[in-house]
């Protein structure tokens, strides 16, 4: 209730806004845990269905009398959601269509529906079709009702009262939950109620949905539901955080985009989207392990740890084969080698000698193992490969940079410690 | 041309608009734009709904918004035909970011498209907000775009997007054998040497045409339901790829047909959710009445038929 406190506080016009985003924060909650089963169950398309969907359920209620966010709206919210599921299902079984083309004929013709019916009865409900699609918050705080003497938006109200139920319902479920979003037929199985955990969960995005319907609209609900899920799916794997991060993350996107959207003046809900949408694509950059550039850093650190292994290998084999090769003739003009022998040089490992790049004590130890693990993989394909000796270097240039002292330790016990690659070229021994 | 108000009658003396209707040169001619369109769309829809991508459309169509309102910023002009371009770079835009999605993160396929279809809509509204927060002259009618409205239209507009259907059309006419061969084997049409991503990739963006020139009749909410529903009750009717292209365009045409003629009498209504309704009205009975699949014809038949084809076959 500390918006509450704070709206009292504050003169009207900054009140006003706080409601607005308070209100905004609850339905990203509600949304940000529903839609985490949504997307780890492969859903999302569902939840997309059911927000556009519920409009016709809603507009019947409010036609048969319900108050906008009072319990016959939610209960004709929740009808009209299960209706295009069963709907999608029932052409997916007389009809054969694929779930995608089923959805899509049910929830366009749900949405079509409602809009012609909001349309055809504008002088009796108070919904108008583009706020269906978008939401109007800037006008949430004006919708008010008094709560142990303060005057607290509706929409506000069944936002708090959604989210809280479904977080018990959530929290009371969680095995449950878990068991039947990565395994439902062992769940089934294990004698488990797959299909009513399904059908709650069905109802509750359609809950979530009408909660946040009159705020952000149809179109927008479905970026609540996914996005917030989507990106906390990149930055953890435990169901429980991303639960959690999810519901963060919609939070955050709401204040942020409500900030925006006023700074701008501009649709709230929809720059609520737009930060939630630059949310994902930098959890798509950023992610510890898989983002982009977390895969592009550790793709190219490798390169770079293969180049200059490489170069110290190659000097290693110069001085090995005599003194004309290690003459600056013998070092490519490539620019990574060029940097790396920058590198070696500047790390200790390589020094100018009189006729180039000489190894330094410690670059002759760290050549040694890779050229030791290059022998020693080419006489253990020697010994049990039954390749002929020209095609012995290739697979060993690659797999030299992987191997480790214990491995190589084993690779010499197993081809009997000769001390001499298939060409009768000496391997350097462990240090 | 008379008013044939005795059609009507209900939706006039409902909302009492009786007095100053007459079919005019123009709504002849923006109907015929729209049925041409709700033709294409049937057609060109058939190869997305055949290779199970029905709703790649829906996220191009959500994001046409953002192109639509990017397309009015940038020239300042409300021409039919910039504001379509826009919304056309926007539609490739989106199946560009979802083919990307797919490649570059651990994304599921269906979170990856409900978060271009949700985003970019979010984006587009953010744009057509903030332009009409600041009263840019001529902005004030892009929210028409939402959901269709035909009445606005105008006989050059109707005659641009009939010209872009018709190229649709050819286009599918030309390539029909290919595409009806990676619709249904497209390991076997790559094995043999056809370049099936290329095809592919002209389908699809054949789909973001037909979905940007089906936005001024449907909206862009629901243009994807003129590419998914006049072919999944085509496809109740026939087994041929021809047939059902044929009968899909038709479905779809008359949809549009009906859409653009409520719409008329009725200005109030938006024309999207008028043509949804009449398609899925042609699907209904599609689902009931189709010859060999329909539920009437299924009731009618023993519940396992396994002699009948082969004597049909033989007959």
């Amino acid at each position: 209730m500390a918006a509450s406190l704070l709206a009292a506080l504050l003169p009207d016009g900054v009140g006003m806004h706080v409601w607005a985003i308070a209100t905004a924060a609850m339905v990203a909650a509600g949304c940000g845990l529903v839609g985490t089963l949504l997307v780890v169950r492969r859903m999302s398309l569902v939840g997309d269905a059911i927000s556009h969907a519920v409009l016709p359920g809603i507009v019947v209620a409010v036609l048969a009398g319900g108050r906008p966010g009072g319990p016959l709206v939610l209960a004709g919210a929740v009808a009209a959601a299960l209706v295009t599921v069963w709907l999608t299902h029932l052409f997916r079984t007389e009809a054969g269509l694929a779930e995608d083309a089923g959805a899509g004929v049910a929830f366009t013709t749900l949405f079509a529906l409602g809009v012609v019916m909001v349309t055809a009865a504008a002088s009796r409900i108070d919904l108008d079709p583009a706020c269906v699609l978008h939401g109007v918050l800037e006008l949430v705080p004006f919708d008010t009702t008094p709560l142990v003497g303060v005057e607290v938006p509706r929409a506000f109200l069944t936002a708090t009262g959604v989210f809280v139920g479904l977080a018990i319902a959530a929290a009371a479920t969680w095995k449950l939950q878990v068991f039947t979003a990565f395994d439902p037929e062992a769940a089934r199985a294990a004698g488990l109620p797959v299909a009513a955990c399904t059908t709650a969960l069905l109802a509750a995005t359609a809950l979530a949905t009408v909660a946040g319907f009159e705020a952000v609209g149809a179109i927008l609900v479905v970026a609540l539901l996914v996005v917030p899920a989507a990106t906390a799916e990149l930055l953890t794997r435990r169901l429980h955080r991303i639960a959690v991060l999810a519901v963060l993350i919609g939070v955050a996107a709401a204040v942020a985009g409500y900030a925006l959207a006023w700074r701008w003046n501009t649709s709230a809900a929809g720059m609520i989207a737009v930060v939630l949408g630059a949310g994902y694509l930098a959890s798509v950059a950023l992610s510890p392990d898989d983002g982009l550039v977390a895969r592009g850093w550790n793709r190219g650190w490798f390169h770079w740890r293969v180049a200059c292994e490489d170069r110290l290998a190659a000097c290693w084999r110069a001085e090995e084969s005599g003194a004309d090769v290690t003459g600056p003739v013998a070092f490519s003009a490539r620019l990574v080698d060029w940097l790396a022998d920058r590198w070696l040089a500047a790390s200790g490992r390589l020094a100018r000698g009189p006729r180039g790049w000489a190894l330094t004590p410690r670059g002759r130890q760290e050549a040694d193992m890779v050229v030791r693990s290059h022998r020693l993989w080419e006489s253990w394909l020697g010994r049990h490969a039954d390749l002929p000796l020209d095609h012995l270097h290739p697979p060993a240039e690659w797999i030299e940079h992987h191997l480790g002292a214990e491995v190589r330790r084993r690779i010499e016990a197993d081809v009997g410690g000769r001390g001499s690659d298939p060409h009768g070229r000496s391997i350097p021994p462990e240090p | 041309m008379t008013p044939c108000t005795s059609c009507w009658p209900g939706p006039i003396a409902a909302v009492g608009v009786g007095s100053s209707w007459a079919v005019s040169h123009n709504t002849l001619v923006v109907a015929g734009g729209v049925a041409a369109v709700g033709f294409a769309a049937g057609v060109i829809g058939c190869f997305g709904v055949l290779r199970k991508r029905a709703l790649v459309g829906d996220a191009a169509a959500h994001a046409t918004l953002v192109g639509v309102a990017g397309a009015f910023l940038l020239t300042g002009r409300r021409e039919l035909g910039v504001l379509l371009a826009g919304g056309f770079v926007a539609a490739l835009g989106a199946v560009a970011a979802l083919v990307l999605l797919r490649r570059f993160s651990r994304t599921r396929d269906d979170a990856a498209t409900a978060i271009v279809l949700s985003v970019s809509f979010g984006l587009g509204i953010t744009l057509v907000s903030g332009i009409t927060a600041r009263g840019i002259p001529g902005g004030a009618g892009l929210e028409q775009f939402l959901l269709g409205h035909t009445a606005a239209l105008t006989a050059a507009d109707a005659l641009l997007l009939a010209a872009l259907s018709a190229g649709a059309v050819l286009t599918v006419w030309l390539g029909l054998k290919e595409a009806t061969l990676v619709a249904f084997d497209p390991a076997f049409a790559r094995a043999t040497g056809w370049p099936v991503a290329f095809i592919d990739y002209v389908l699809v963006g054949l789909v973001a045409v037909m979905v940007v020139v089906g936005l001024p009749a449907a909206g862009a909410v629901l243009v994807t339901a003129l590419v998914v529903i006049p072919p999944v009750a085509a496809r109740q009717w026939t087994d041929r790829v021809p047939t059902m292209l044929v009968l899909s365009g038709l479905f779809g045409l008359a949809a549009g047909v009906f859409g653009v003629a409520v719409s008329a009498v009725v200005p109030r209504l938006a024309t999207g959710p008028l043509v949804v309704l009449a398609a899925a009205f042609l699907f209904v009975c599609s689902l009931v009445a189709a010859p060999q699949r329909g539920w009437w014809s299924r009731r009618r038949r023993p519940a396992i038929d396994v002699v009948g084809p082969l004597h049909r076959r033989e007959a």
